[in-house]
């Protein structure tokens, strides 16, 4: 008797301890969910070494521009998961002694398949895109001068990765 | 919460209400009362299924209880219901509709006064359930949280896929552990409250999706844990009877 009371106050208390924690529902830091392209910046003239910028900033046409603030040597650029198409605007500062830096936009306009995928009742589902095989007539991303500038910034563009699901290593490199 | 506590409290009250049923009996039995056991079926509906049916709109369920007395604290038990139960959260909203079975027994750990006939029990149970899961929209988790401006503030707006997507054929296997009471209210008229502790043993779940909720299981957790409870009336036809012997007539204090 006293065993089996010993046991049902147990089962009680146990099962009192699961109504309690009913609304765990938030996402946890570090999970795997949709990833944005990592993008990592290198030397044009010596293509092993990492190159800063400074003050980069990226935008999309008609939204908010994302300034890093001092030197960058990587950018994660999201991919919008309801087009399978997304043109960002890279802004490269280039600083001059007593006056504003010069700022040069290019633009790379990547082409991609979507995949929705679940990932848990917190996070729910999570999107991974492909980017579509570039030709040399078609390449992807597409590089693009800004209409009121005559030079591109960006020198060459290596794609290393075109299944975008984590970001654990770079995507895609930049040579500038 | 609100809900648990006021099941915990009736469940107090319960188990108070045993210990009131005990202090009734007069100190001094020296008359030696043949006692009696009666054996029979217990059929009863869970309360709690039922009313939430009523006031919550994503939820329609229904429980059947029966329970058959084997020996003196041996019952065989069971459990039969359905349920359909939409559950809206920050990612997800999902309409789960299906039916379950629960069969174990019950040991009857209270020492009667008497005729009486009240519960306080541990048990198991092996349930099954089939079921279907309806995806009825999810949005997405994107984690860009890219601008110095308020906190989780994702670059593209919110993207909300109405996905109305059922997987049928979903089944589940599992096995609880269950500790309850039940108190003799009225002639042959029961209520009681069980927990149960409950662990899968196989989950078939949906591609691209996950059994978040299985119909008499509850909620699942990331693991194979559950647990539950219910809250029963229930009615008492007896079959037949039976004495204890002279020896072990009405117990002494």
């Amino acid at each position: 008797m006293k065993k089996t009371s010993a046991l049902f106050t147990l089962v009680l208390l146990v099962a009192a301890s699961f109504f309690g924690c009913e609304k765990d529902d938030i996402c946890a830091e570090g999970t795997l969910t949709t990833p944005s392209i990592l993008i990592e910046f290198y030397d044009r003239d010596n293509t092993t070494v990492p190159k800063a910028a400074t003050n980069f900033g990226y935008f999309v046409e008609g939204m908010d521009t994302i300034k890093i603030t001092g030197n960058a040597t990587e950018i994660r650029l999201p991919l919008r998961v309801d087009t399978t198409s997304v043109k960002w605007g890279l802004i490269l500062s280039t600083p001059v002694t007593g006056q504003d830096p010069i700022l040069n936009t290019d633009f790379l306009e990547f082409d991609y398949t979507t995949q929705q995928l679940y990932v848990s009742r917190a996070c729910g589902y999570k999107t991974n895109f492909f980017l579509t095989q570039g030709t040399d007539s078609a390449p992807n991303p597409l590089l693009t001068d800004s209409p009121d500038e005559s030079e591109l910034w960006i020198q060459e563009i290596t794609v290393d990765k075109t299944n975008i699901e984590d970001e654990n290593e770079a995507h895609i490199r930049i040579f500038f | 919460m609100k809900h648990i506590s006021g099941y915990f409290s009736s469940l107090a009250l319960l188990l108070f209400s045993l210990g009131a049923f005990a202090q009734e009996q007069p100190a001094d039995t020296t008359v030696a009362v043949p006692k009696t056991y009666r054996y029979g079926i217990r059929v009863g509906t869970d309360l709690y299924r039922l009313t939430r049916s009523l006031y919550d709109d994503n939820y329609k369920g229904l429980e059947i209880v029966a329970d058959y007395r084997l020996t003196r604290k041996i019952y065989l038990a069971g459990e039969l219901g359905n349920e359909e139960k939409t559950v809206d959260d920050n990612q997800l909203n999902f309409t789960t509709n299906g039916s379950y079975f629960k069969v174990g027994f019950d040991y009857n750990a209270y020492e009667n006064w008497l005729d009486m006939e009240n519960m306080l029990y541990v048990g198991v149970r092996y349930g099954v359930s089939t079921f279907s899961q309806t995806l009825n929209s999810y949005t997405i988790y994107q984690n860009t949280d890219i601008l110095d401006t308020a906190a989780s503030n994702n670059y593209f707006p919110d993207v909300t896929v109405a996905a109305n997507q059922e997987f049928t054929g979903l089944s589940a296997h599992w096995i609880e552990v269950v500790g309850g009471v039940k108190a003799e209210v009225f002639d042959n008229v029961f209520i009681g409250f069980s927990v149960r502790l409950k662990n899968l043993i196989s989950n078939k779940k949906p591609d691209n999706f996950d059994n978040l909720h299985i119909p008499g299981f509850d909620r699942t957790y990331a693991g194979n844990f559950g647990a539950g409870f219910n809250y029963t009336v229930s009615y008492f036809i007896p079959l037949y009877k039976t004495q204890a012997k002279k020896a072990e007539a009405a117990p002494k204090e």
